[in-house]
């Protein structure tokens, strides 16, 4: 077993008798970038305060590099990177300043300001006042920070948020390269299932304080399914002679909708539904999308299932599950 | 790690003006008397301070210096703390490897050092105006060095109060308008019971139980600081 970065236990945060964390289990190994995924006021903002010190659980145990962050939080904090919410930043001072007051305390040498600055671009603008910065260049000065005691471990907490796409592409290629280059575990949070899926490599959702999947990607996705369409001139009859077949579809305008069927299946179907006369439009593989599963787990009920929605598109943005509370530790 | 600290927060402030209220508070009473005394040179140097022109320099001084000191606690622990406060950059601070008491502890010494600072600036530039006003007899050098230094002593229970409030208070307005309360109801300490706090420097200054109550200041000022500096390890930082 690999070892792990980070391991709660049981994981609580009460405020005023809400939940905002409410027994949370979270295992990430070493080398993974893992996706921390829920909806607005699921609880991660105060999951990681907590796995940073900065907010004392109502319960349960964190573990960071196999330590109890209660005794050894100064010791582990050495080894720990963070950018929480929006980036922290002294606008009175330009780039080296503010990395300047946070490599004294970390006792770096100097250089490393320049590395990190490079590493996140921002080499030219490092003599500017940073209040003068984009949010673009703000966020990449908070990654910088994160960087500068070379971590073994990051916690980002939304670090894409309210860039553009541009930006957007440039953290998210950022943080993928750490773990090839330097070995850092990430654990990098989002509302967006599109953003973790492109960069993550395992993915805990959480909903209402409570964690309601965690795996690897690919095992989300297969959780995902996929489905064969079917669409054909006379749909009810063909619906008969997929049954004689032993396959038992359901109907969906005017489509035959197959769910886990294999190659050969769909092979001898097809050749059925030719032999039967029927014209055959389209056969076609339609992967549930994952903003659509999401969507199932956070909301609970299976409210989503019919969505159907297209594979591929994921224009809906944030999954927003309805009557959230607002996240408490705003 | 308290002096990595310490050389943090001295960096932190570049830029935000805080050095011009430890140059101008000095600065500015000191002129307020040389305006005093040459304008009324006649009056004050050859006949009501007669005997002693340093002595009365200093007591005119002396007057002022609780209510500048007051304002001084105010003004530097405010802006102190809202450079942290501003961004909201104590959740980067914190979740730096330091203890949150060493964290508390030097912004203390970033404000008493500022404090010190702003003393010996006071003695510098009373010297200077005694001198430029060519005052007769000797200079009072013992008097001159503990004309600060003494009610600041005395004082420190704001500090420790404005210590707490500003660091863990979202809301500046508080402190600050209780510092300045507490700055205007300071002149008139001589008049106050001796058991309001804020009296004492006043009379320190009037060299009234002098070493009493600058005792009871840093006791005072120790127990604030004690408490403040336990909640501000322990409270949840947003």
């Amino acid at each position: 077993m690999t070892e792990m970065m980070i391991e709660t236990r049981n994981l609580t945060k009460k405020y005023k008798g809400t939940r905002a964390v409410d027994a949370l289990n979270l295992a990430i190994p070493q080398g993974e970038i893992y996706g921390f995924l829920g909806p607005n006021g699921a609880g991660k903002t105060t999951t990681i305060r907590m796995l940073l010190g900065l907010i004392k659980p109502s319960s349960g145990i964190v573990q960071i590099f196999g330590q109890d962050l209660r005794r050894e939080r100064i010791k582990i904090l050495r080894r720990v990177g963070s950018l929480v919410e929006y980036p922290s930043y002294y606008g009175h001072l330009n780039a080296v300043e503010n990395l300047e007051t946070i490599r004294r305390i970390l006792n770096v040498p100097k250089n490393r300001i320049d590395e990190v600055l490079r590493t996140v671009g921002l080499t030219k603008d490092a003599k500017r006042a940073v209040k003068g910065y984009s949010l673009g260049m703000k966020q990449r000065l908070g990654i910088a920070s994160a960087l500068l005691g070379s971590p073994e471990l990051l916690l980002l907490d939304e670090p894409t948020n309210g860039l553009d796409p541009s930006g957007i592409l440039e953290i998210r290629e950022l943080i993928k390269r750490m773990p090839k280059e330097q070995g850092i575990t990430v654990l990098v949070s989002s509302h967006l299932l599109s953003e973790v899926e492109q960069m993550a490599t395992g993915v805990g959702i959480v909903n209402q304080g409570r964690m309601i999947f965690q795996d690897s990607i690919p095992n989300l996705q297969r959780k995902a399914g996929s489905e064969i369409h079917i669409a054909l001139s006379e749909p009810d009859a063909g619906l008969i002679t997929a049954r004689e077949l032993g396959c038992f579809p359901r109907l969906d305008q005017g489509k035959l909708v197959f769910k886990g069927i294999g190659n050969e299946e769909i092979a001898r179907l097809v050749a059925a539904l030719v032999d039967a006369r029927h014209s055959i439009y389209r056969v076609e593989e339609r992967r549930k999308s994952l903003e659509d599963l999401f969507l199932t787990m956070t909301s609970g009920a299976g409210a989503t299932a019919e969505t159907n929605g297209e594979a591929g598109t994921s224009a809906g943005g944030a999954p927003r599950a309805a009557g959230l509370p607002k996240e408490a530790a705003q | 790690m308290i002096g990595q600290l310490l050389a943090t927060d001295l960096l932190k402030m570049r830029r935000t003006g805080i050095w011009w209220i430890v140059f101008i508070g000095p600065a500015g009473l000191a002129a307020m008397q040389a305006l005093n005394f040459g304008l009324r040179y006649d009056y004050l140097v050859l006949d009501q301070y007669k005997s002693d022109p340093w002595a009365g320099l200093l007591s005119s001084v002396g007057s002022f210096v609780p209510i500048a000191i007051y304002l001084a606690m105010t003004l530097l622990m405010s802006m102190i703390a809202s450079i942290e406060n501003r961004q909201n950059s104590w959740k980067q601070t914190l979740a730096l490897p330091v203890k949150r008491s060493q964290v508390f502890a030097s912004k203390f010494l970033c404000c008493l050092v500022q404090l010190l600072a702003a003393c010996v600036l006071l003695s510098v530039s009373i010297v200077i105006v005694g001198l430029a006003l060519r005052l007769p007899g000797e200079i009072p050098y013992f008097d001159l060095l503990t004309l600060g230094f003494y009610p600041l002593l005395a004082s420190l229970p704001l500090l420790g109060f404005m210590l707490w409030a500003a660091l863990t208070l979202r809301n500046q307005a508080i402190p600050i308008s209780l510092g300045i309360a507490a700055s205007l109801v300071s002149v008139f300490g001589g008049s106050l019971s001796e058991a309001i706090p804020l009296s004492w420097p006043s009379l320190v200054v009037a060299g009234q139980e002098t070493f009493l109550f600058m005792g009871l200041g840093v006791a005072l000022f120790a127990v604030l600081y004690l408490l403040g500096s336990i909640h501000f390890s322990r409270k949840d930082v947003a």
